[in-house]
């Protein structure tokens, strides 16, 4: 692209002819899973290393770059599968030829949590018992972690953006204002297109009473960008699962599908369960970043993470179930 | 281009003598030569160099600080002090002037004093420093409102930015508005929730007040001390955890804890505080307010017991409208008419002050009246009373009719004169035939009045003075000729009346006036004024044709305008059209509407419209010639009046494309598609390569995110199957291709079940559309066809959709609005346009709307209908994506769509240099006679004379007692740009021998470039699309009075009517040497941060809105000199 800039900067072209078109194709850049791995009753099980997982795309399989745990350090997986640690503020690792932007090792040290508040009219009754609920959760963050506070109503508003302060983040919180429409999956959207622009590992959690009357984009729409984004999207849900089925199955696809969880929380002592339960969920997930080898299909790709072993069949791996690549200049 | 002899003079150098500026002349010529090139740091660098160099001449400083000067640059004061001591003769003067008029700009009083001397001594002798001085804060009536402003406005909704004189009035406005509602069982009202929060609000500040204690500071000193707990009790929380880090503030009381933290108070610092056990301290003085006239002017003896003034005051909307209303007012004349009229006597008229009372003025005791004295006499015998006994005069105005003739009053006096209208004021306010038209306006049944409702509702009067036009011989233009009027109202296109009186005098109508009559009787229906909205749109479509409208052609249109009224913007846009092109579009669109298979017809009547707005847009682009424009249209409108089936639908839309190429002298070989999106994107010169490619990626983007199919592909097929029946072989890389792409679309994610698309039959079109393609398995097809020509005809119908929704997405790419979140979120926003609409409503040919938002079980949002109205609706579904930079969104529906319109419809390539400069002059022209009007009576009085023609009275007064205070930075405020421009061009028409600098170059660079610079070019390069009050997208302007809040279709005309941000942005573009290009890319970008900067309290908040304008600038500004520093600049 930038060789065509400067080819019309001279002023050579009137306008573009067809051999000087930017070409439109599709970019490989690394990919970000994020899972986790639960025995048959739902316990996390952490240590696991590198070599003990198989991950594949479309079946073909993948050869991971880095690797982490938690918030511990990621690794970076050498060729021979084993790992050594990388040196805080050095960039990852790219594959020889691939032009990918220099991301840190930091940025995949901790989560970055964005926190999506409902302020709508839908939530008058319950704002307060919700920011505290919030408050609560950004406290007891992990130190690594980073955290972003957004409020939505009709608009999108950002009171507090990503920060490692916590009194910053709830400072941002305690300044929301509340009333008017909601547009739940529009603010969604927007977290998302910020959240994709921050390295390292990210999810949102969604925070609502449920209803929406004024998104312009479904549900699912939005889904399958956190999917590509490989973000995933946690839902609390302040309303109970019978009263609103609607938002009740959207919020359950959304989660599952983009590797997160959904909570039905009408209570606020639930709420802080299920804020602590996420929590847990971020403690306790692994992190690996790869190189896409050569794949032909440009649409949705599977993505499948096995354990290699044979107790690993009895385990359950909760990831986003794959992806579609980028596409651009 | 701006002209080398222009510049030079600006920079100071033709003016010195040969020999002394040689060398200034030279440092001039480079800097200029550096700017030209963009590089205005380098620029400023020479002339900086040379002015601080010991060689420095007084005409190299003067170039150095005009240079600031133009650049709005900090040092430009010092750079003219500089001139000001190295000068004599008349540059000292000049320069002595331009200081003194500097300091006026900067408020620097002491400043302007030294000037003012230095000015005289230099020998000038047309000033005088301003003596009157600001009203004393003590003097103002003032109320307590507890608590910090900040958290009252937060509850009460207003915007914080707002100058405390005004926020009655603006709380009064929420009140009225918002406040209250009818209770379901009686017509009694009942305070909304709205109201109960700021009730309780109030309660909560004045027990925190309490706390605050004297001296109005709410103090903690440690966490466990006495006062901890009662504070926290007042907020509604209470501590969990002791006292040290492990302190968290939660909910006790959910009621009290809302009203925290919906005020606003710094609960995280308290918390913060407890948990570090530092002291806290919150700053609780209350908010002092200043109110009209004082307290006890607003309340009765029983009210004053109830309270305090502010309770009192919400508590009662009559008394609110009221404050409303004389807010409103200019303040003289409020002053004189509360003086001549008894406040119970006015409130009975509250709600007719509020609506037309902005437009009343009294002058020397005397009204001011439409029409003026030759008009006076009929006032008086309308109303009862003469125009020259002032209020007394108004006091009756306001009482007739329940306010019909106020508001008649109102809508003759709002007219301000157009060129292309005529002299339409003086037209309407001839005696006797404003008392015929408020005849007909009257009626017998007075009630209900038009000022009844919170909001107007009847806007019909309005619309039709302020749009009427007059002929060349100075009758009233009736489009087709009163014949066709006389016919429509007794022969009524549905087999109705509109009017049965109407109807049985229309058959004795000779003259204009004959229909202008019935026009005024219908603004008094509350029912939809079809005539007048016809005649509106005819007048529009005549309004800038040569020949206007043949009689039969304008029958047709008024006849048809139910049916096809939303595409006439196309007609008024179009003035090349002429009658035969009209026809044969309608004849076509009528063609298309007798399709009876539904599928059939929205491929028909989405490849027809598209084709339709690709060639509007590349004719108001100029890409298509005028001449060609008739023939043009033409042919693509004769293509559809034939195709009956798939098959010719998509013959006459490749036909169509063929078309588009020709009329736009594309080559032969160009590939269709680039070449329709290097079109689209604009007719970019090779200097603006950059621009032009910035533009071409975002609307590939949005193409590739909406999966097309491009034109090249689907046509290179076509001619591969025509090649098949000949023998030729199967292209299988080209089917790979377009199989690849097909096989790429999705069903619509989450759609409704089948009782919901029943019950609401909406998106069944669409998604039946989706799925004939989904289903589209082009290679077994073409395997069964083997070599078959009538089978591989076929195949040539089922691309139809593609080709349409190709077309359709074309469109829409170009008019895409900042962001476009929904063209790349969901893949099939194009796809799903429904050009049919909701069961029964035949939306084919009705403007765009946008259905199916805030339903999360559709997928996603849609349009749907023609696509006449396609910008207004892809801005109307994207504004909610704009992310406000405060805390509270306070964005309304019919201003932000507009707004975007305003950036993504007009496109700059053709614009030169010099128009935004010329702009940009008439901007400073327009400033520099208001800091003149500071320090000079007569100048001060010929710029409110102007400014009275744009602007209402009270803020004309108001703006004439701040210049004659010298607060010249918040009378700027007051004036919006579009009205700057509009008194400027006055000004210079009026005062054609100013020999003052900037109307010198002014009228210099009109000589040199007189088409560029025409009113009318200018009009068009900065103007904005106003499809509801001009009826087309058209970038024109109309220089109205900003309209008040409406109701109902006419309620974007409130939008409509704001005109000042091109103008502002291409001051702004010349000041910062952005080349007029790069407007294309930058004006939406600049459009979406000034509405995410707007923070208004309310619809006609004005102020608010160039706040954020005037904010977004001094931004760029800021950035500007940034890089210019960074660059080496000084």
């Amino acid at each position: 692209m930038n060789s065509i800039r400067k080819i019309l900067i001279l002023g050579t072209a009137l306008v573009l002819t067809a051999q000087e078109r930017p070409t439109f194709r599709v970019k490989v850049d690394m990919v970000v899973l994020s899972f986790t791995v639960t025995d048959s009753k739902n316990h996390y099980i952490n240590g696991l290393k590198p070599s003990d997982f198989r991950i594949a795309e479309d079946g073909i399989a993948q050869k991971i770059n880095t690797f982490g745990e938690g918030n511990k350090p990621p690794v970076q997986v050498l060729e021979n599968g084993t790992t050594r640690p990388l040196l805080a503020g050095t960039p990852v690792p790219t594959e020889p030829g691939k032009d990918e932007a220099e991301i840190r090792s930091d940025a995949f040290v901790g989560t970055n949590v964005f926190v999506l508040f409902d302020t709508s009219n839908y939530m008058y009754r319950g704002f307060v018992y919700a920011s505290d609920a919030i408050a609560d959760f950004v406290r007891g963050l992990d130190r690594a972690d980073s955290v972003a506070v957004y409020t939505f109503s009709r608009n999108l508003s950002r009171p507090a953006p990503l920060t490692h302060d916590r009194s910053e983040a709830i400072f941002g919180l305690r300044k929301a204002v509340a009333g008017d429409d909601a547009a739940l999956y529009n603010g969604l959207l927007l977290t998302l297109r910020d959240a994709s622009k921050i390295p390292g590992r990210k999810v949102i959690i969604v925070f609502s009473n449920g209803p929406d009357n004024s998104s312009m984009v479904a549900p699912d729409d939005v889904r399958a960008v956190a999917e590509d984004e490989g973000i995933p999207i946690y839902v609390i849900s302040t309303s109970e699962v019978s009263k609103d089925p609607v938002s009740s199955n959207i919020f359950r696809r959304i989660a599952t599908r983009t590797g997160g969880k959904a909570y039905f929380a009408k209570t606020w002592q639930k709420q802080v369960e299920a804020f602590e339960s996420i929590r847990e969920d971020l403690g306790n997930s692994y992190t690996i970043t790869y190189y896409p080898q050569p794949n032909p299909n440009e649409g949705f790709r599977k993505v499948s993470v096995e354990i290699a072993s044979d107790a690993g069949k009895k385990m359950r791996v909760r990831a986003r179930p794959g992806y579609r690549p980028r596409s651009g200049f | 281009m701006k002209s080398l002899a222009f510049v030079l003079i600006t920079l100071g150098i033709i003016a010195g003598s040969p020999a002394s500026c040689l060398r200034a002349d030279d440092i001039g010529l480079r800097a200029w030569e550096l700017e030209a090139k963009g590089d205005a740091a380098g620029a400023r660098n020479l002339l900086h160099r040379e002015a601080q160099s010991s060689s420095a001449t007084p005409d190299s400083l003067k170039a150095y600080a005009e240079f600031l000067d133009r650049h709005h640059d900090p040092a430009t004061r010092d750079a003219y002090e500089k001139v000001l001591a190295a000068s004599s003769g008349p540059d000292k003067l000049a320069a002595a002037r331009r200081l003194l008029l500097l300091d006026i700009f900067a408020e620097d009083r002491a400043s302007a004093a030294k000037h003012f001397a230095q000015f005289r001594d230099a020998g000038g002798a047309d000033f005088t420093l301003p003596t009157k001085q600001i009203a004393p804060p003590e003097k103002k009536q003032i109320v307590l409102i507890p608590g910090p402003m900040r958290s009252f406005s937060r509850m009460a909704a207003l915007s914080p930015d707002m100058n405390p004189d005004d926020l009655v009035a603006a709380l009064a406005r929420n009140i009225v508005t918002n406040g209250y509602q009818a209770t379901s069982s009686n017509e009694a009202l009942e305070q909304t929730e709205y109201l109960k929060l700021v009730v309780r609000y109030l309660t909560q500040a004045r027990e925190l007040d309490k706390l605050a204690g004297a001296d109005k500071i709410i103090k903690i000193e440690s966490c466990d001390s006495a006062q901890t707990n009662d504070l926290l009790r007042v907020l509604g929380y209470r501590m969990r955890g002791g006292c040290g880090s492990d302190v968290v503030l939660e909910t006790l009381n959910a009621t009290r804890a809302f009203l925290t933290i919906d005020s606003g108070f710094p609960l995280a610092q308290l918390e913060q505080a407890l948990r570090t056990n530092r002291p806290f301290t919150y700053d609780y003085k209350p908010t002092e307010v200043p109110v009209l006239y004082g307290p006890e002017y607003w309340l009765s003896a029983k009210e004053k017991q109830n309270g305090e003034f502010i309770d009192a005051f919400i508590g009662d909307p009559s008394i609110c409208r009221l404050y409303l209303g004389l807010s409103k007012l200019d303040p003289q004349t409020a002053e004189d008419l509360r003086k001549t009229v008894t406040i119970q006597k006015i409130r009975a008229f509250a709600h007719v002050l509020d609506f037309y009372g902005g437009m009343f003025d009294i002058r020397n005791g005397k009204a001011v009246v439409p029409g003026g004295a030759r008009s006076e006499k009929a006032w008086a015998d309308m109303v009862g009373v003469s125009p020259d006994k002032g209020a007394a005069f108004f006091e009756r105005l306001v009482a007739r009719e329940d306010g019909w003739m106020a508001s008649y009053f109102d809508a003759l006096g709002r007219i301000t004169y157009s060129p292309s209208n005529g002299p339409v004021q003086q037209y309407l306010t001839e005696p006797e035939r404003m008392k015929r038209f408020y005849a007909a306006i009257r009626g017998k049944v007075t009630s209900p009045g038009p000022a009844r409702p919170v909001f107007r509702s009847n806007t019909d009067m309005m619309l039709l003075t302020t749009r009427l036009r007059l002929d060349p011989d100075g009758h009233p233009h009736i489009p087709g000729g009163v014949d066709v009027w006389r016919k429509l109202f007794t022969n009524h296109p549905q087999h109705s009346k509109y009017d049965a009186k109407l109807t049985k005098a229309a058959g004795n109508w000779k003259d204009g006036d004959d229909v202008l009559e019935a026009l005024f009787a219908l603004t008094r229906k509350s029912v939809e004024n079809e005539p007048l909205k016809i005649f509106l749109s005819l007048s529009d479509v005549d309004r800038h044709r040569l020949k206007p409208l043949d009689a039969e052609t304008a029958d047709r249109m008024a006849r048809e305008f139910a049916q096809y009224g939303a595409q006439y913007s196309l007609f008024a846009e179009a003035t090349d059209l002429g009658n035969g092109a009209i026809n044969q579009f309608l004849d076509a669109a009528e063609e298309v509407n007798q399709i009876r298979d539904l599928g059939l017809r929205a491929n028909a009547a989405g490849t027809y419209q598209s084709l339709v707005a690709i060639w509007q847009i590349l004719y108001r682009q100029g890409t298509i010639p005028t001449a060609e424009a008739d023939a043009s249209l033409t042919k693509i409108a004769a293509l559809f009046g034939k195709a009956k089936n798939e098959r010719e639908v998509f013959e006459a839309g490749r036909t169509g494309v063929k078309a588009l190429l020709a009329a736009t002298h594309s080559p032969a070989d160009a590939s269709p598609q680039d070449r329709f999106i290097d079109l689209l994107a604009g007719a970019a010169a090779p200097s603006d390569a950059d621009s032009h490619l910035q533009m071409v990626e975002e609307m590939i983007r949005i193409f590739e995110s909406q999966r097309l199919i491009s034109l090249k592909t689907i046509f290179d097929l076509v001619d591969n199957l025509e090649s098949l029946s000949r023998g030729e072989k199967v292209n299988q890389q080209l089917i790979t291709k377009a199989a690849a792409r097909i096989a790429e679309i999705q069903l619509p994610r989450a759609s409704m079940s089948s009782a919901e698309k029943n019950s609401m039959a909406f998106g069944y079109w669409p998604e039946k559309h989706i799925e004939q393609q989904r289903k589209l398995n082009l290679r077994a097809l073409i395997d069964r066809s083997a070599t078959d020509p009538k089978k591989l005809d076929d195949i040539r119908g089922l691309l139809a959709p593609f080709l349409r929704d190709t077309l359709v997405g074309l469109t829409y790419m170009h008019y895409a609005p900042p962001g476009a979140q929904i063209l790349h979120t969901n893949p099939l926003f194009v796809r799903s346009h429904d050009f049919i609409g909701l069961q029964g409503s035949n939306q084919t040919w009705k403007n765009t709307e946008v259905l199916g938002g805030g339903w999360p079980t559709s997928a996603g949002g849609k349009l749907v209908g023609s696509l006449s109205g396609l910008p207004y609706a892809l801005a109307e579904a994207e504004q909610n994506f704009l992310i406000p930079s405060r805390e509270q969104a306070l964005i309304w529906g019919d201003l932000v769509p507009q707004m975007l319109v305003s950036a993504t419809v007009p496109r700059w390539w053709n614009v030169s240099p010099s128009q935004l400069h010329w702009v940009a002059l008439h901007m400073n022209y327009a400033e520099v006679r208001m800091a003149e009007g500071v320090v000079s009576a007569p100048q001060r009085q010929a710029f409110l004379d102007a400014l009275d023609r744009h602007a209402p009275p009270a803020r004309v007064r108001k703006i004439g007692n701040l210049l004659e205070m010298g607060e010249m930075r918040s009378a700027v405020e007051n004036v919006m740009p579009s009205e700057m421009f509009a008194v400027s061009m006055d000004l210079l028409a009026a005062n054609k021998n100013d020999d003052g600098p900037i109307a010198k170059e002014i009228r210099r660079e009109s000589a040199e470039a007189p088409k560029d610079l025409s009113y009318d070019a200018v009009s068009r390069a900065f103007g904005t699309p106003k499809p509801t009050l001009a009826n087309s997208y058209s970038p024109q302007l109309l220089n109205l009075r900003t309209f008040p809040t409406l109701m109902g279709y006419s309620s974007r005309i409130l939008a409509e009517s704001w005109e000042s941000n091109l103008l502002y942005y291409a001051a702004l573009a010349d000041e910062l040497q952005i080349p007029p290009s790069q407007l294309n890319v930058l004006v939406p970008q600049w459009t979406q941060q000034t509405v995410e900067k707007i923070f208004a309290t309310h619809l006609e908040d004005w102020p608010a809105l160039l706040r954020s304008l005037r904010s977004v600038g001094d931004d760029l500004r800021q950035k500007s000199r940034k890089q210019t520093s960074a660059a080496g600049g000084e």
